[in-house]
């Protein structure tokens, strides 16, 4: 393909353009350029820093704090952005040089060393996702394995109270911001261009931009326990007033949210318009598998709640760094103002996290029971109704915060009626299993395991969706067992379940099964040990975010620590086999599973582009056992034809 | 069948736990009954499932080499009516059932005692009726009592877990609560809201007394708080020796409400937490600092990051204590901690 891009080249000169110089290897995109163009936004941003604070006489005139916000969390991002290559074609467009719109200089990955440059092809850019969303669940779960450690026994062991709420806080931070949302980003950048039947993304260079904001939001997080007075610890909450009054680490999440979320935000709106103007023809709303309907009414969620948080952690920060009084109340602030706008977001972020789950669930289940999705068009409409649902019953995180009293009952009964849509989707899969042709492989273990946690995780919602019991079990362990039902055994399962189900489509060769098989089942028994005890502490008495606890509770805490070990051993089969067999697993067919949808369609790993030419959708996604069916019709090259 | 034994087996594991601790109070006993209400719905939910699972993986597994396909079936109107409709009305029963309970667990009845709550970084204070002010909270057998919620600085909560009710305190606003208990006995108060690094240590005790003897033990804070308060003002007023010590009486008093023994180490009060400076050590503290030791401590307590002990942050101590604590209660504290005997 590198000669296919030359001749483009070659062809865009003929028409007048004069060729591009060839550039140093400083100046090229790159690592070696962000190595001095981030160091030189840090001083730009630095010295506008001291040269206001000089004008204005404020002294000391090198205020570091200040230095830090502006200069480390805002410029020397931008200028990382920019020498990494992120900017490039915008600016030359912007200072009227040549480009060329059909640039393919910086698409697909021909050696690994591509997966580490700005890469504008959704397949490299869903693995790199991937991997380095992996890398930081990884911290974020040895983070939580430190805190175990810590809590494995009554009194303090290991950790002060401060270093303790921040490795809590971190741990959520990570494992919410630049884990499980951008995992599923990756996921579906992956699959959904080519479920479409499309040949990228609609804007693959905003893609790419999208991608490299997250090492920085992970970083500025990471980097915030190299602050004085150490890492952020109001949890990923973040609650104002406490926030305003930390140390100097809580910067770090406001900053770093910001970048996570513009992230967040424009893949969405990336997904958006890829799903409604590039499906292939014939591609109906209606012959959309639901993986792609998943992703479509989770942009809408992200692009529609997701500046929520930006705003509330702006607020949260001005009323530390320019001593504004959003929420502090003594300069007539309102407290409980944080609270909503955060959970505004913070509870669809919850649906955020787990639709695009739902959406490989029902790929899987579906095509490892050679049934067709029981209920299709049912299933599509529950995602549109928790949908809109989500987004009234965010103020039941706030039952015993002190807000308006008759708030509570009508967020209680959106609250309950979520799960009416989610026990559709429970019901369908479970119908959709029932005299099927069932192959336990590794992902439909996942999606098995899924289903059982998840239904305990929605179960123990219904209970804290009811406010009398809400209020006995609210900020105690059983939150915490709730949250990691919904998003360890729900989001965190689907995503391995998804990363196996298309770990042949995005390598080309077979993980191995057997190791599959013993990383499901050492996950799936540690999870549950590790967590459903935390029901019964919970409930009992033992309050969350605390160090220290009575010691009644010594033994069962002591039972979760080491279960939560054995859970984070778990990870390193994974990892093993994930590595092992992309470097020397079996070569992989075009379609091991025998599924319709269209990226099994087309080679292992699919070629650059995806398809020679667009494909005719003819049919639904999943008619699987009926005579003859077809949900698409490829032609060319390296095509295959559908399993009937 | 396997599948039918199996959730039959999960479900009596989950209706035979405690899962709740034994209520002390009457909004308990109505949470508790809320709690099973919703359980026995939802254990029958997740027993459905995990059995529908079983059997289903149990009786149409096929071999890996099997190439077959299921039979076509694409939904059934009626099958899925039936689990949209037969959910919701289980989720709008528990959701009417917990109405009711809310209503009557926010209901004080005709005779509440009414008890101030005052919570700061890291302690608690209730107040009673005729401004009787006590660290540790005591409630009177089968009396509602109405909470009445202020903080000084960020956001607590309250929650005595036997008795189920929790309630947010928030800076800026009041809020209530309501708690009738229903047994005596020694409980713990807890803040559930994470409220900085003093927050797992930020207890009170809690006792319920028979309403003979509550009246007597009010009576008895009633006498003692006149006291200490003619002798706390006393004391400001004079300055010889003499007050010295009622200073530091209060100084102790003091150290205990603010909850100073949160963070600090103070051997004369018996503290050893490592989240502060050791307070042990203010003499030579302030000689590290050149001032005066009584006005290094004041200054400390009131502008708490003026100057920092090697080896801490600035930023963590609450800087409230300026505002929260009376002219004499800062006085008292300086004479305590600059070692002034209490007697």
């Amino acid at each position: 393909m590198t000669s296919t891009v030359d001749q483009h080249g070659q062809h865009e000169l003929q028409q007048g353009h004069p060729a591009p110089r060839r550039r140093g290897i400083f100046m090229r995109p790159g690592y070696l350029r962000a190595l001095w163009v981030t160091p030189l936004f840090f001083l730009i941003g630095m010295y506008i820093v001291v040269a206001l604070r000089a004008l204005a006489g404020w002294d000391p005139v090198y205020d570091w704090e200040y230095i830090v916000l502006v200069a480390g969390m805002v410029t020397a991002p931008i200028g990382f952005l920019l020498g990494i290559g992120t900017f490039d074609y915008w600016l030359y467009w912007v200072a009227g040089r040549p480009t060329l719109v059909d640039d393919h200089a910086n698409h697909g990955a021909y050696s690994w060393k591509d997966y580490f440059k700005v890469n504008t092809d959704h397949k490299v850019i869903g693995i790199q996702y991937l991997v380095t969303t992996f890398f930081f669940f990884v911290v974020g779960g040895f983070l939580a394995m430190l805190f175990r450690a810590e809590l494995a026994e009554p009194g303090m062991q290991f950790f002060d109270t401060q270093t303790f709420n921040g490795l809590v806080s971190a741990h959520a931070t990570l494992m919410i911001f630049v884990f499980i949302i951008p995992a599923f980003a990756g996921l579906a950048n992956f699959a959904v261009p080519l479920m479409l039947g499309a040949p990228d993304m609609a804007f693959p260079r905003l893609n790419a931009l999208s991608f490299w904001m997250l090492p920085v939001a992970g970083t500025l997080f990471l980097a915030s326990f190299l602050a004085p007075g150490g890492a952020f610890a109001t949890g990923w909450t973040s609650y104002a007033p406490l926030a305003s009054e930390q140390p100097f680490g809580q910067v770090f999440f406001n900053m770093g949210v910001q970048w996570a979320g513009a992230s967040s935000i424009a893949t969405a709106l990336n997904f958006l318009v890829t799903i409604i103007t590039m499906r292939a023809p014939g591609m109906t709303f209606w012959r959309m598998p639901l993986l792609v309907w998943a992703n479509f009414t989770t942009s809408l969620l992200v692009v529609i709640a997701t500046p929520f948080i930006a705003g509330s952690q702006f607020f949260v920060m001005f009323d530390r760094v320019m001593h504004t009084s959003f929420f502090i109340p003594d300069n007539g602030g309102y407290v409980l103002g944080y609270q909503h706008i955060f959970w505004f977001y913070s509870h669809p972020a919850v649906y955020i996290m787990v639709l695009p789950g739902f959406g490989i669930i029902s790929e899987i289940i579906s095509v490892f029971s050679r049934k067709p999705i029981f209920g299709y068009r049912l299933m599509a409409m529950s995602l549109i109704g928790i949908l809109v649902l989500a987004f009234s019953v965010w103020a039941h995180h706030m039952f015993v915060a002190g807000m308006a009293d008759w708030l509570r009952i009508p967020m209680m009964i959106s609250t309950l009626l979520i799960a009416v849509p989610t026990g559709i989707k429970v019901f369908s899969w479970l119908a959709t299993l029932w005299e099927g042709k069932i192959h336990l492989n590794t992902p439909m273990l996942f999606a098995l395991g899924f289903v059982s946690t998840f239904v305990i995780g929605g179960l123990s919602g219904v209970y804290l969706a009811a406010v009398p019991i809400d209020i006995h079990a609210s900020d105690t362990y059983f939150i915490v067992a709730h949250i990691h039902y919904v998003l360890f055994g729900g989001s965190v399962f689907t995503i391995f379940a998804g990363i196996y189900y298309w770990f042949p489509k995005m390598t080309g060769r077979m993980y191995d099964e057997r190791l599959g098989k013993l990383h499901f089942w050492s996950t799936f028994i540690a999870f549950n040990v590790t967590f459903f005890p935390m029901h019964w502490v919970g409930l009992d008495g033992m309050p969350r975010r605390v160090a220290d606890y009575a010691a009644t509770y010594g033994a069962l805490n002591m039972v979760i620590s080491v279960a939560s070990f054995v859970l984070g051993a778990s990870v390193v089969i994974f990892a093993y086999n994930m590595i092992t067999s992309w470097a020397r697993g079996p070569i992989a067919e075009s379609n091991p599973w025998r599924a319709m949808t269209i990226e099994w369609q087309v080679s292992s790993p699919p070629p650059v582009f995806n398809f020679d030419e667009i494909p005719q959708v003819v049919g639904g996604p999943y008619e699987y056992g009926v005579p003859g069916a077809r949900h698409a019709v490829l032609k060319g090259g390296a095509l295959q034809e559908a399993h009937v | 069948m396997i599948a039918v034994v199996a959730a039959v087996i999960a479900s009596l594991v989950a209706v035979l736990i405690r899962w709740l601790p034994e209520s002390a109070s009457e909004e308990m006993d109505r949470i508790t009954f809320v709690f099973w209400f919703a359980t026995i719905i939802c254990i029958g939910i997740f027993a459905l499932v995990a059995a529908v699972i079983i059997e289903a993986v149990w009786a149409f597994r096929v071999q890996p080499d099997d190439d077959t396909d299921g039979p076509p079936i694409h939904g059934n109107t009626k099958l899925e009516i039936a689990w949209t409709v037969v959910p919701a009305i289980l989720v709008i029963a528990i959701g009417v059932v917990s109405a009711v309970v809310l209503s009557k667990n926010a209901n004080a009845g005709s005779d509440p005692l009414e008890v101030k709550v005052f919570a700061q970084q890291f302690a608690w204070k209730f107040e009673y009726p005729g401004k009787v002010q006590s660290e540790e909270l005591v409630m009177p057998l089968h009396r509602s009592v109405e909470f009445e919620m202020q903080s000084a600085d960020v956001i607590h909560s309250l929650w005595i877990p036997q008795m189920g009710q929790k309630q947010d305190v928030v800076p800026g606003i009041t809020t209530k609560i309501v708690i009738t208990p229903t047994r005596t006995g020694d409980f713990t108060l807890i803040c559930t809201e994470l409220c900085g690094l003093g927050h797992a240590t930020m207890r009170a005790p809690v006792r319920v007394l028979e309403p003979a003897a509550f009246r007597h033990w009010l009576d008895e804070q009633r006498a003692a708080g006149a006291g200490a308060g003619a002798g706390g003002a006393g004391g400001g007023q004079s300055s010889g020796g003499s007050s010295a010590a009622g200073d530091a009486a209060l100084g102790k008093t003091t150290f205990a409400s603010a909850g100073c023994g949160g963070c600090h180490t103070f051997k004369p009060a018996g503290t050893d937490a490592q989240v502060g400076p050791d307070l042990d050590n203010l003499v030579a503290d302030a000689k590290k600092a050149g001032e005066p030791e009584a006005r290094y401590i004041e200054q400390s307590i009131v502008d708490p990051g003026a100057v920092i002990v090697t080896g801490y942050q600035p930023g963590v101590m609450p800087t409230t204590f300026g505002k929260t604590l009376s002219p004499a209660e800062l006085s008292g504290l300086v004479a305590f901690l600059s070692g002034k005997e209490a007697n």
